[in-house]
């Protein structure tokens, strides 16, 4: 059962499922309402309990960042716990964020701390742990760092809304010289991630991130490069400290030695190749 | 005076060791140990353990030597050492059963007047647990390393003695004994010298610690930490002898326990270990260089990739493999076909059903897409580069210790990485 998959991450993920030929119930904004009261009993009407869960619907911080938000979040999650209590599963996947993390944290392993600077990182921190309390139910947290692809429509600061706004304007424009360096993971390869997951029944917590963190401004000049280096790239003067995040990944390499992540500049090549043909 | 016969209760590798180094300076020496196969297999000069000179000296001070598994041998002794090594669990924590049912027994054996010295690896307060008035006991700090524990043994820097009652004279037999070492004589609480052989560990560990975090930064930004290393042994505040060799994290089992000691009584204390803790955290993230550098090098690229590995010991003269990184690398590999050898490590200790044991070096590098060295020993800085380029498919060599030369692995074609050496203009991506 996918909850969420209408999503960007929920649709690469409902995508790769069906490449892996895994029968999945995918269930999207418009199948389903998680605010409404009989949200939980739907659920447990379809859910059996052989079956694996990956939740991961969420009102992004696009859709707001204000406490009425958080309780909706937390609302959601609560039917889909509620559910699984009633009917039971074999393995819950919760997609959770690298928001848990205080953004002042540099160097990031599955150990570092949660330490939510804001509402959103609190909302995902709070639900990893009602997915933990669900008694007998083995639970996988997946943290993603920074995630791009075509369908995005988050529109954050990097390589989504640079392409738009290369597209768009001609032009990127950086904070401060776009020195901040982040650990930029294609949408395929959490799908990718979440499916191994799955098929591994893995438990436990694992940062779902490529190990190469890239400055801003690289990303920026990838991107650009996509058109053929008439894309302005600007830079302006910086309001706040420059931070850093790396990820050590040994822990997902322990898990899966095998697995083959897109690289930053292929993948940036590869959206925007698909932006094209979209076009 | 007469010349004391010195007991060694506990044939491990730190009773032995320390029992023929007596023998070999002279002194009458009894061997006891509970177990009377492991006492014939020694009295043959047969070894279960490797450690450089040992197998001579036993020879040659055979007959200054008695090996027995009757308790009543050792009322002979006018000193007796309590030295065999205490295990420890994967999280440091020592099994101390053992150790007090050998001192209890040892206790009935030997004479009342003779002097009960605790050589092996206890926690402090162990010993003041132990006192009573009608005995003689102390504590002496051992500082043995795997591969060096004869030397160390004959030659110690210093004798780190723990005392009911520092301020009095050492027992006749046991001060002529520890004198004939020419070396001076600490006498402290038992305490004192319990976190002394605590504090001297630590103080090890924060090197490697030090050479292990600026050696990762040479890595990244393109510095070689080896040019900077004579540059620290000469500042004296420093010292030649210090340890700043990066290595793949603490290994062993001893400086793991003694870590895990000073976090579980400053847990009890209320005292600050957070930085020991940062040091047990860097020794965890080192111990997977390796593994880091063959994802990024070649199972990140290469299907089904072929894994030659040198080296099972958790270091080189020794046939531990406690908290081995080797055997740790290995257990993460199991879903690839690895070929191992080590010069005195079955290929039976290795947790992985597809891997092959082989007989020599070049065997082990026949069709492997990548060679990792895990452990120093010096045989493998013979090999001939060339041919092992030869029966190597691939061209990465990982060899976190330096084991071979950068320059001549390049002129065979190979790909060298090792610690602490970053590319020439290597750092962030951007």
């Amino acid at each position: 059962m996918l909850i969420g998959a209408s999503g960007f991450i929920g649709s690469a993920v409902q995508r790769r499922l069906e490449e892996e030929a895994i029968s999945t119930l995918a269930l999207g904004s418009a199948d389903i309402d998680l605010l409404d009261t009989s949200a939980s009993i739907h659920i447990a009407e379809a859910l059996h309990p052989n079956d694996a869960v990956v939740m991961l619907a969420a009102l992004t911080p696009d859709k707001g960042r204000d406490i009425a938000t958080l309780m909706k979040n937390l609302t959601m999650m609560q039917s889909v716990c509620a559910a699984i209590e009633k009917s039971g599963c074999a393995h819950l996947i919760y997609i959770s964020s690298d928001a848990v993390y205080d953004s002042r944290m540099n160097r990031t392993t599955e150990e570092t701390p949660a330490s939510p600077p804001d509402l959103y990182g609190a909302m995902h921190h709070t639900r990893e742990i009602m997915a933990r309390s669900l008694g007998q139910v083995p639970v996988l947290v997946l943290r993603p760092t920074v995630v791009y692809g075509l369908d995005d429509t988050h529109n954050s600061y990097g390589p989504n809304r640079f392409r738009r706004a290369a597209k768009n304007d001609g032009k990127i424009t950086l904070f401060g010289g776009g020195e901040e360096t982040r650990d930029h993971i294609h949408v395929d390869d959490i799908a990718a991630l979440t499916v191994r997951c799955l098929l591994h029944k893995s438990t436990g917590l694992l940062n779902a991130a490529t190990g190469r963190s890239a400055s801003f401004h690289y990303v920026a000049e990838m991107v650009a490069n996509q058109f053929g280096n008439s894309i302005e790239i600007i830079t302006t003067p910086r309001a706040n400290p420059i931070t850093h995040r790396h990820y050590d990944v040994t822990n997902l390499i322990k898990a899966f030695p095998d697995f083959r992540f897109i690289d930053l500049v292929d993948g940036i090549a590869l959206v925007h190749k698909e932006s094209l043909v979209t076009a | 005076m007469t010349t004391p016969i010195i007991g060694y209760a506990g044939m491990t590798h730190l009773g032995l060791n320390s029992a023929v180094a007596a023998a070999e300076k002279g002194f009458q020496t009894v061997c006891y140990d509970a177990d009377s196969l492991v006492i014939s297999q020694l009295a043959r000069t047969e070894l279960s353990i490797v450690e450089p000179d040992l197998s001579e000296l036993l020879k040659k001070n055979i007959d200054r030597i008695k090996f027995t598994a009757d308790l009543s041998q050792l009322r002979s002794c006018d000193l007796v050492y309590i030295a065999s090594d205490v295990l420890t669990d994967d999280l440091g924590k020592s099994d101390l059963e053992p150790i007090g049912a050998l001192i209890a027994e040892v206790a009935t054996g030997m004479r009342p007047d003779a002097v009960m010295v605790v050589l092996s690896q206890v926690p402090p307060g162990f010993t003041r647990g132990l006192f009573r008035e009608d005995r003689q006991l102390y504590y002496q700090v051992e500082t043995l390393i795997f591969g060096q524990a004869i030397q160390r043994a004959l030659h110690p820097e210093r004798f780190i003695v723990g005392c009911a009652e520092p301020h009095e004279p050492l027992p006749p037999a046991f001060a002529q004994y520890l004198e004939s070492f020419d070396c001076p004589i600490l006498p402290m609480r038992y305490e004192s010298a319990e976190l002394a052989k605590i504090s001297i560990n630590v103080c090890l560990v924060a090197s490697v610690s030090v050479a292990n975090t600026m050696a990762e930064l040479c890595e990244s930004i393109g510095a070689d930490w080896s040019e900077i290393v004579p540059s620290l042994k000469l500042d004296r505040r420093i010292g030649q002898y210090s340890y700043l060799a990066p290595g793949l994290g603490i290994g062993g089992g001893n400086l793991e326990r003694d870590l895990a000691t000073v976090c579980n009584l400053a847990d009890q204390n209320g005292t600050d270990a957070g930085v020991v803790r940062a040091w047990i955290a860097n020794s965890h993230h080192r111990r997977d260089w390796v593994l880091r550098s063959l994802y990024r090098e070649v199972l990140s690229k290469t299907d089904n990739p072929v894994i030659a590995v040198l080296g099972l010991a958790y270091k080189q003269d020794t046939d531990s493999t406690k908290n081995s990184p080797s055997l740790a690398l290995l257990d993460h590999l199991q879903s690839f076909q690895v070929r191992v050898f080590d010069p005195v490590v079955p290929a039976s200790e290795v947790p992985n059903p597809r891997c092959h044991g082989a007989e020599s070096e070049y065997e082990a590098c026949e069709g492997a897409d990548v060679l990792a060295v895990m452990t120093p020993w010096r045989q493998f800085k013979d090999l001939g580069l060339h041919e092992v380029a030869k029966a190597m498919r691939g061209r990465v060599v990982l060899d976190p210790y330096g084991v071979f030369d950068s320059e001549q692995c390049s002129d065979a074609g190979l790909s060298h990485h090792t610690l602490g050496v970053g590319a020439f203009g290597v750092g962030t991506l951007a």
